[in-house]
């Protein structure tokens, strides 16, 4: 117990910092050194709207330069004579213990390794990597990394990290053993506007590993779900026991990599972590209320619906759509998911008739087809009457695009039934492009889940599902 | 007791009865002959038909080397069966060291097999199939990571896609699941005490209703 709390502050320092010194900031355009300068000063490399400068302190220390983007270097860390919270270390790998033995005598709160050249590179490599390790402990200060990308945390303002951009603001934090898989998903969350709450380059996870960083995110206010990115884990024991623990307040959902014997080499080549067999893993996710996700974009799709619906109390789920074609794919792949169609009661259909809004020709059964000229006001008849059954409980709506259609009026109306109905979940399915961009972009701005995709949220449903199984609010 | 990796050795019948029988993992019984003499005495009461095999660390494949003999309904029968198990092994592997012979009752049922292996990630992985092409060739196993405990090896054993075996399909007797269970749970137990032991698998295990017998183990520990 004791040792949770600790943890816990041990980490804080890591995520929410008043000062931030950069230990080998560089001149050079090109280098890693520079661009985390750069993203420390300006916010990002590659400007967004999202980018924001560090409101905190911001020391540059280089031997060699005077100035760098305008601001005074410093000749080493002990120079700076003021409390640094973090420590970004980018110098060459031979040169890191001299510096974390600096950082241990000045007692910074956090330790951030960029560098490479650890354990990842061999025996030599790996009794480095222990040094630098033992002098951070003996001193309390946790150190991510090696051989890391950095951490994210736009709620602070803080690009910590030498990834190209910064992310919206949300409420998904993202682990990754890849740290530029990270990089990329920066540049897909801007143009999907989709938000993280903290993104986090583990690397060699030297001394913090993902179980302590998903420990402190699960007591993060910021962070609704987990997603993790992993090749290997290395204490299986103890990550069963923390995401058991935290999968009971907070989702967890995982793409792990290496289910084939070539991923598994080629897993070997990258981290040095030994992949095991998919199975394994498989088994220790499940039995740890951890979500698996087959691919990188299923890992969003399914942290997104988590973060932000409620479970699917009973697997009985209805759709609605204008559209007879996207209607009957759902249909499929809930079934083939194990996501059950409720049948609907003679007593809901005639609600519907009654309701006066119906097409003649509407469908009168799961999936409840509307009819390609569905007005906003049909969608809102259809929707209200289905989530007040209690035989249903949770609900996917397909809107495709048609000459009469009004997306942005739709996804209003979706937003309202989402205030009335707080207890179900509801996915849905913009089917389109640009035309229904605004109308998706306001769903999603409401935390409901939006896929172009029927199999999508069938599958996100499933995952709903699952979520109530595991008792989770 | 061939080694199999480095440190890694497999445990004798014997000593393998024995670690199962300290977590009341019973086998049916059977007894190792060492003479003619004692046919009369263990076979009548192990009862029959009886199932006999050679036992001797230098003879790897038993049945290829004549070592195996089964179906055998009495007594006269089981003393003809333990001649030709010692002239086939004495002929086709002279300088085999024969520790002697392996009498077991011979069960008729359904196969399944429970096994563990220790995983250096996540430790003991108990593991639940049907026996024979079911286990190597369509792979319909279920995992689970131990401890695992009554309702959790229940759960292991409902999650292979072939249950319905088990549950009585095709006019089947129904296998008792709980008692099934009982032996995955125990076994969970084992894994989490002895250390030293990597590898278990009770292979075949014949199941008929609510008649469980583990027919053979296999068990690796390492120094």
């Amino acid at each position: 117990m004791i040792n949770r709390t600790k943890s816990k502050n041990r980490l804080d320092k890591l995520f929410s910092p008043n000062s931030i010194a950069v230990v080998g900031a560089s001149r050079d355009e090109k280098s890693v050194g520079y661009g985390i300068a750069k993203n420390l000063i300006e916010g990002c490399v590659f400007k967004c709207r999202y980018c924001m400068p560090f409101k905190g302190k911001i020391y540059l220390v280089n031997p060699k330069a005077g100035m760098i983007l305008a601001k005074k270097c410093y000749h080493d860390i002990s120079s700076i004579k003021e409390q640094i919270d973090l420590v970004i270390i980018a110098v060459p790998a031979a040169i890191v213990e001299t510096i974390v033995r600096e950082c241990a005598k000045l007692k910074v709160g956090g330790i951030i390794i960029i560098s490479a050249g650890f354990a990842e590179i061999g025996e030599e490599g790996k009794n480095l990597q222990e040094r630098i390790v033992s002098i951070a402990s003996k001193s309390g200060i946790p150190i991510v990394g090696p051989n890391c990308l950095g951490i994210i945390r736009p709620s602070a303002g803080m690009n910590a990290s030498f990834a190209p951009s910064v992310p919206p603001r949300g409420d998904v934090a993202f682990i990754s053993q890849s740290g530029a898989l990270a990089d990329s998903i920066i540049d897909w969350a801007i143009e999907s506007v989709y938000g993280f709450s903290a993104i986090i380059s583990i690397g060699n996870q030297a001394d913090l590993d993902i179980s302590d960083f998903i420990e402190w995110l699960g007591e993060d206010k910021e962070t609704k779900a987990i997603a993790l990115y992993i090749e290997g884990i290395k204490d299986g024991r103890r990550f069963m026991e923390v995401t058991s623990r935290i999968s009971r307040k907070k989702p967890i959902i995982v793409l792990k990599a290496g289910r084939t014997e070539k991923g598994q080499k080629a897993i070997s080549s990258h981290t040095g972590s030994i992949a095991g067999s998919y199975k394994i893993y498989e088994t220790a996710f499940s039995q740890s209320g951890v979500e698996i996700a087959d691919n990188v974009e299923e890992l969003f799709d399914l942290a997104k619906a988590l973060a932000n619906q409620p479970p699917c109390k009973k697997n009985s789920v209805a759709i609605v759509t204008n559209a007879g074609g996207p209607g009957v794919l759902c249909a499929d792949f809930c079934e083939s998911m194990g996501v059950n169609l409720a049948e609907l009661k003679d007593s809901t259909i005639r609600k519907l008739d009654k309701s006066g809004k119906m097409h003649p020709a509407y469908s009168r059964h799961n999936p409840l087809d509307i009819v390609g000229d569905a007005l906003p006001e049909r969608y809102e008849a259809a929707i209200n009457i289905l989530l007040s059954e209690d035989y249903i409980s949770g609900l996917i709506v397909i809107q495709t695009l048609q000459t009469m259609t009004d997306p942005v009026e739709d996804a209003k109306i979706i937003i309202r039934a989402k205030k009335r109905f707080k207890d179900k979940p509801i996915i849905c399915t913009y089917m389109g492009g640009m035309f229904s961009r605004e109308g998706w972009e306001l769903l999603e701005k409401n935390g409901i889940p939006d896929y172009n995709d029927p199999k999508k949220a069938a599958r996100a449903m499933k995952a709903l599902i699952d979520k109530g199984k595991r008792g989770l609010k | 007791m061939k080694s199999k990796e480095k440190g890694k050795f497999q445990l004798s019948f014997n000593e393998s009865v024995n670690i199962l029988k300290k977590y009341s993992i019973q086998l049916p019984d059977s007894a190792i002959i060492k003479s003619k003499s004692e046919i009369q005495k263990y076979s009548n009461k192990i009862g029959y038909p009886l199932a006999m095999k050679i036992i001797s660390g230098d003879v790897i494949h038993k049945s290829d080397a004549g070592g195996v003999e089964t179906s055998i309904r009495d007594e006269k029968e089981a003393a003809e069966a333990y001649e030709r198990i010692l002239t086939a092994i004495k002929k086709n592997i002279p300088s085999a060291d024969i520790r002697g012979v392996l009498a077991q009752k011979m069960f008729s049922g359904i196969e399944i097999i429970i096994g563990m292996k220790r995983d250096p990630q996540f430790g003991p992985v108990l593991l639940f199939g049907l026996g024979g092409i079911f286990v190597e060739v369509m792979k319909d196993v279920s995992m689970q990571i131990a401890p695992v405990n009554q309702s959790q090896a229940i759960g292991m054993i409902k999650k292979i896609r072939a249950i319905s075996l088990l549950t009585g399909a095709r006019g089947t007797k129904p296998a008792n699941l709980t008692k099934i269970a009982d032996i995955i749970v125990k076994v969970s137990r084992l894994s989490m005490k002895e250390i030293q032991i990597k590898e278990i698998d009770l292979n075949p295990v014949i199941v008929d209703g609510n008649d469980i017998n583990i027919v053979d183990v296999r068990i690796v520990a390492e120094k």
